[in-house]
């Protein structure tokens, strides 16, 4: 054998067993006002499994979030081409449902989003929009959501006052909680913790952990140690393309590629 | 390679890789000054070699200390952190090292003799062969070398087989003359203690090579020379 440093690749991107695929990409590429930001991303995420994405500002990690579940469609402009397939279904399809797919595709954004409404209420009014439920089932529902959120002790008693009300870390968990009200298959967290002080991060963490056992959880951080911590797989992006994804234990101890080598030990130029 | 952005991880590195080799070139000198004093069965010189070992116990804590402090200050990944585990594991090993220079020491002061000449040349052979493969692990810590660890990884058997013979000859030396055999136990753990510090010298090229490329070579088998 040769001691020596083997060449180091300028992309190395795992495959998953496919028996294990939930969401696949391939060749994603996506434009915002005919600018590129995504450049042939193929890449697949497991089920029951946390997907973390890393990568320095502006090189695409929330962009491809927001391809998953059709988010930038909100906003003119905006294109993607090439497939992400959920269950092998193409959610860039035009026969798509959108509203049909973001009920199977939940997202938690970086600042806590809840509605200016009860905290009973905000769990409860997704689901309302795809299902009609019995007072004693919605009432089931929301407890069970805010259980799995791990915010049900913390609220239990003032279900009926305003989310506004809660501290940020409470909101995210609440946001968390309204996202899984209406049983996603896939839960999309961007920056969830950015704003979280470190005991309601290691709650917020927590409670992701849990949720993986139910969801494919793909999710967006800033936070090298969050991703480290949390995630099955990790993704390193770079200027809209996809330089290194793998196993994080393997990513985080001996990454394949010197750009992932250098970004995540601080390296960067 | 680029430097951290956060300079003080660089400045914090090279520190800990200088400590790390200041201690291999001490621990390098106190190998050839326990051959040296041997071979010349210099009892005072063989004292100073005794105490000159509380140095190194000193570097290790002081490596341990600072590894761990890196640890918990700069939270380091990937190779940033192979390198301080390396650091406090080489400098475990260069402290046995140590210990067994020192023990070659103090068995020189009990010893009535240098010994049988035969036996004490096959020694010194043996001894400055060791001082050489651990002079020569260090190096390649220094430079960076996973090459050059490799290379010492590669031959340990050689050392092994050397002591093999020596252990012959002082059996057979104390065998042809039952009077010696005092002096003779003491050759036997010293040319013991020698060979000690060439599976050590293995152990730090093991470590030098994971530091630098990820891989363990513990679990490879050695091919034939």
């Amino acid at each position: 054998m040769n001691a020596q440093l083997e060449a180091q690749p300028e992309t190395a991107v795992l495959e998953i067993a496919p028996e294990t695929v939930k969401l696949a990409l391939k060749d994603l590429n996506f434009f915002y006002s005919g600018k590129q930001s995504l450049f042939d991303v193929s890449v697949s995420f497991a089920a029951n499994a946390v997907t973390a994405l890393i990568g320095p500002s502006g090189c695409g990690k929330s962009t491809l979030l927001r391809t998953l579940n059709r988010m930038y469609s909100l906003y003119p402009g905006q294109k993607a081409t090439g497939q992400v397939l959920l269950d092998g279904e193409d959610v860039l399809s035009s026969r798509v449902n959108v509203a049909a797919l973001r009920s199977r595709i939940g997202m938690v954004f970086q600042k806590p989003t809840p509605f200016p409404m009860s905290i009973y209420d905000n769990v409860a009014y997704g689901v309302k929009l795809y299902e009609t439920l019995a007072k004693a089932d919605m009432n089931n529902r929301v407890e069970e959501s805010l259980r799995r959120a791990a915010l049900w002790d913390e609220v239990k008693d003032k279900l009926h006052t305003s989310g506004l009300g809660l501290s940020g870390g409470q909101q995210q968990r609440l946001c968390v909680a309204r996202g899984i009200a209406v049983k996603p298959e896939v839960l999309l967290l961007d920056e969830p913790a950015s704003a979280l002080d470190p005991i309601s991060t290691a709650r917020l963490e927590e409670t992701i952990a849990e949720l993986k056992a139910d969801y494919t959880i793909v999710i967006v951080t800033h936070n090298m140690g969050q991703a480290a911590r949390l995630s099955d797989h990790t993704g390193f992006m770079y200027l809209g393309k996809l330089i290194e994804f793998g196993e994080t234990e393997q990513l985080f101890t001996n990454p394949v590629t010197t750009r992932a080598r250098d970004y995540i030990t601080g390296r960067f130029g | 390679m680029d430097d951290h952005t956060l300079s003080r991880i660089d400045t914090d590195l090279g520190g800990l890789t200088q400590a790390v080799t200041a201690m291999g070139d001490l621990a390098v000198t106190q190998v050839r000054a326990a051959v040296d004093v041997f071979q010349r069965h210099d009892l005072q010189a063989a004292a100073k070699v005794v105490r000159a070992d509380d140095a190194l116990d000193l570097q290790d804590a002081e490596i341990e200390k600072s590894a761990v402090r890196f640890i918990a200050l700069r939270q380091p990944v990937a190779d940033d952190l192979r390198r301080p585990i390396a650091a406090m594991k080489i400098a475990m090993q260069l402290e046995r090292c140590g210990d067994l220079a020192k023990n070659i020491g103090k068995r020189v002061g009990r010893m009535d003799t240098a010994g049988g000449k035969p036996q004490v040349d096959a020694i010194v052979e043996l001894g400055q062969l060791v001082g050489d493969r651990l002079a020569a692990v260090i190096n390649a810590y220094r430079q960076g070398d996973a090459q050059g660890a490799y290379t010492v990884w590669l031959k340990d058997t050689e050392i092994d087989e050397r002591h093999d013979t020596v252990l012959q000859g002082i059996v057979s030396g104390m065998i042809n003359e039952p009077g010696t055999v005092g002096d003779g136990t003491h050759l036997l753990f010293i040319a013991k203690n020698l060979e000690r510090i060439g599976d050590h010298a293995t152990n730090i090229a093991e470590l030098v090579h994971y530091q630098i490329t990820g891989q363990d070579l513990s679990d490879k088998p050695r091919p034939k020379l």
